[in-house]
């Protein structure tokens, strides 16, 4: 059934629907590219609310800052190894030989306006970015989030947060300074540890013998162009999986296996979102603009002759810098060859051990529970009591780990001998876990046993009896989560597409169904 | 054909020239070196060998140097008062002759200090580090000293009366030094212990680099001429000008570091920045999460 539209205003306004001119854009881009079912699908999607599900949020933000902050820098980064001599505004280096990566770092941070401020933004939303992917990561452990069907997801996150570890330290490297040059010396080193192909490995990866003059460009391309173009790819991946599979949601009130409950895309989460993204891109900025990092005009430029002592790594590689430095000296000299076990185990056999364990636990997990259910409810940590103690004791030697890495610096400010942090190290590395295992499973299986745990806690009504008496009884339920809340609202379809109609309406006029 | 090999002739002997002129000059220099007063070794840099000697009526050395660093030696008219000193403060250890044998006998535990040169004794007792507070420390910490700078000379002029050495005490001119070229030595030389940014760090057993961000700049001249404790004693590798050099690095850029980038967060590099990246930048967002979203 269609209606000619009569020409006066009043008439224009209701045809062209509750949306006005949004309305009428949107029909247009209906008509060519049939974006109304798809969009409404999409604007309906339900979100569940809970907060540590903005975890994973905070990691695509920063991924969005880094990109953004990253393609200024390109503007100003001269990805070249070619000695220059610095004369710029930074005095204690004029007059010094140095790479133009280098140099140009330095002028970018001092010469370029904002630019100090977007190279500090660019290296604290890495940290950040990293760190929200870790526990982001262990929120999904914790609560069994990568069991069926989402182990993919599982996998594809996984590989994102090696990729991102990898371009963190490609990026780390570009300046050139002192700091970053000994650590591609550590890692042209953990190259060659590699038995058999090594040696051949690290001069195909570094162009010849370290330093050499093609570290730097290739290391730019791997960080602007290859990783970042993987990682993009992957993102997508991540993100179609959870609108494809939906989002995982804390088991309560109205909510099973087979419904999602929480807020819609549009507007409520969008709203959200956006917001988060502006808070995410604050904080960066905050940091950017207060605290520094990396200092690299204090560092000076790389030669390998030259050396700087307290040399750590950023953050996230810290666990593998504290393995190497823990590690004893071991090594195989035999047959005319050389196997540095002290540098294989530690940074190839250990990470590799590391990641392919938590590659394979979805798997591990179903074969060990007997389990191929689907989940779309999580567990409450506590109600896995051995999943949790496991993911307590990996997390504790990963600690120990990362503060190992900083041996010398405990040592220089406790005023302790670094012998004994060492050997401290050593030990605790081996300890940790078998103290955070059985200490997490006890703690998890005592709180299974409290009344109402992990429940929210209702209102206590007191009552006075006729006799005078006081009676404290909880409420059977929160006032929030009243099931009456709960029940799905018909969603109006504004934008479906008109019905079928066999007779075509003159030209000029709309076709309006509500 | 006789003017054409006078030509050739000419051609040949002008590039001869050419090429023989800056070899000989190089040549000359290497072999006229090693006779100026002011030529610095590998074992006599910071004593009166190398450098320009003022000596006083008696013919004992009183000070020497260059325009980079003047070396004195400390008043005589000090030594009665050093020695009362000495007595008082550093003999229970180092014996009442300075030789390192104990009031009690034993020798061997505590260094003998006769011989060590005036820039050493002032040294330790300026900085603070003797009289020790744990003598059997491996290394002593810098400390507010508990000589006055006076009686730290004085001190430093009897003990150097027992047997005179070198180096005297250094006063830095740091008005025509090269920062860059400071910055870049102390790359070479000083960060593989003292770190780069001059914050000190453990090193093996109980030993540790000391701290460069508050030391006079006479006393780093003292500690790179004379190597207390685990430092090596830079002689020879180093000239005046460059040790000169190096002391207005540390105390300019090293002492006063320029943080362009907002809060230096002590130093420390990425040991503070990921505790700041995860504490206040994943911590804030996280609560920023559970701010916005329910909690249920």
């Amino acid at each position: 059934m269609s209606i000619t539209v009569p020409n006066t205003k009043r008439a224009k306004q209701a045809a062209k629907g509750p949306y006005g001119h949004l309305g009428t854009v949107l029909n247009e881009l209906d008509d060519r590219l049939g974006v109304a079912e798809g969009g409404r699908s999409f604007m309906d999607k339900i979100f569940p609310d809970h907060w540590s599900f903005m975890l994973g949020e905070i990691a695509l933000y920063s991924f969005v800052v880094i990109m953004v902050t990253g393609v200024f820098l390109t503007l100003y980064y001269i990805p070249s190894q070619a000695l220059v001599t610095y004369h710029g505004s930074y005095l204690p280096l004029d007059g010094m030989r140095v790479t133009e990566a280098f140099a140009s770092t330095v002028n970018l941070s001092f010469a370029v306006r904002a630019g100090l401020l977007m190279r500090q933004m660019h290296h604290w939303s890495c940290d950040i970015f990293i760190g929200s992917m870790v526990v982001h990561m262990a929120r999904v452990f914790f609560t069994g989030a990568f069991r069926k069907p989402r182990e993919l997801n599982w996998s594809i996150g996984l590989t994102l947060l090696t990729l991102a570890i990898v371009n963190g330290f490609l990026g780390y490297s570009l300046p050139d300074d002192l700091v970053s040059g000994t650590g591609i010396r550590i890692a042209y080193s953990i190259v060659l540890s590699i038995p058999l192909v090594g040696t051949y490995l690290g001069f195909f990866a570094f162009g010849g013998n370290f330093p050499g003059t093609s570290v730097i460009p290739r290391f730019f391309i791997m960080h602007v162009l290859i990783v970042p173009g993987i990682m993009l790819g992957l993102v997508g991946a991540h993100m179609f999986l959870l609108y494809r599979q939906k989002h995982t949601q804390f088991p309560g009130e109205g909510r099973t296996e087979k419904n999602v409950v929480g807020s819609p895309m549009f507007p409520v989460f969008m709203a959200k979102t956006t917001g988060f993204l502006l808070l995410v891109t604050g904080v960066t900025a905050l940091l950017g603009a207060f605290a520094q990092i990396n200092p690299i005009w204090q560092f000076g430029p790389y030669e390998a002759s030259r050396i700087s002592y307290a040399v750590q790594p950023d953050w996230y590689m810290a666990f593998l810098d504290g393995m190497l430095r823990i590690f004893p000296a071991w090594s195989f000299h035999s047959f005319g060859y050389t196997i540095p076990f002290e540098v294989t185990i530690p940074a190839v056999i250990f990470p590799g051990l590391l990641f392919g364990v938590a590659y394979a636990w979805p798997t591990l997990e179903r074969l060990f529970t007997k389990d191929n259910e689907m989940h779309n409810l999580l567990d409450r940590p506590s109600n896995r009591p051995k999943r949790t103690a496991a993911g307590a004791a990996v997390l504790a030697m990963l600690s120990t780990l990362f503060l190992a890495s900083s041996t010398d610096v405990i040592a220089n400010f406790f005023h302790i001998s670094l012998t004994t942090v060492l050997w401290s190290m050593r030990v605790l590395v081996l300890v940790s876990p078998f103290v955070a295992y059985p200490i997490t499973y006890k703690i998890c299986k005592e709180m299974q046993g409290i009344k109402g745990g992990g429940k929210r806690k209702t209102p206590n009504v007191v009552t006075r009896t006729e006799e005078g008496e006081y009676l404290a009884s909880s409420a059977p339920v929160y006032v929030d989560d009243l099931p009456s809340e709960l029940e799905p609202t018909e969603v109006p379809r504004y934008i479906t597409s008109p019905p079928k109609e066999p007779d075509v309406a003159e030209p000029g006029a709309r076709i309006v169904e509500r | 054909m006789t003017t054409s090999l006078i030509k050739r002739l000419g051609a040949f002997s002008a590039v001869a020239f050419l090429v023989l002129a800056p070899l000989s000059v190089f040549v000359s220099s290497a072999s006229g070196a090693g006779h100026t007063p002011y030529q610095t070794t590998r074992k006599n840099a910071g004593t009166p060998n190398s450098s320009v000697v003022v000596k006083n009526k008696s013919g004992v050395v009183i000070s020497y140097g260059n325009s980079a660093i003047m070396y004195n030696a400390p008043s005589s008219k000090l030594v009665t008062l050093g020695q009362a000193l000495f007595l008082e403060n550093c003999a229970s250890c180092h014996g009442v002759e300075a030789n390192g044998v104990a009031a009690n006998g034993t020798s061997g535990a505590y260094p003998n200090l006769v011989g060590l040169g005036p820039a050493t004794i002032d040294f330790w007792i300026d900085s603070g580090r003797m009289p020790a507070a744990d003598p059997r420390a491996v290394e002593a910490p810098r400390r507010t000293p508990r000589l006055t700078p006076v009686q730290a000379l004085a001190v430093a002029a009897w003990v150097n009366s027992l047997l005179p050495s070198y180096p005297d005490i250094p006063t830095p001119n740091l008005k025509n030094a090269n920062v860059a070229d400071g910055a870049a030595l102390f790359a070479l030389n000083c960060a593989a212990c003292h770190t780069i940014e001059g914050d000190g760090d453990a090193l093996a057993e109980d030993t540790f680099a000391p701290s460069l961000r508050k030391i006079p700049a006479f006393q780093v001249v003292e500690a790179i001429r004379t190597g207390p404790a685990n430092m090596p004693r830079f002689t020879g590798n180093l000239s005046d000008y460059q040790v000169r050099d190096i002391v207005k690095y540390v105390t300019t850029e090293i002492e006063h570091p320029q943080n362009p980038g907002g809060l230096g967060l002590g130093g420390l590099g990425p040991v503070a920045e990921g505790f700041v990246g995860l504490l206040l930048g994943v911590g804030i967002l996280a609560l920023v999460a559970f701010w916005v979203g329910e909690r249920q």
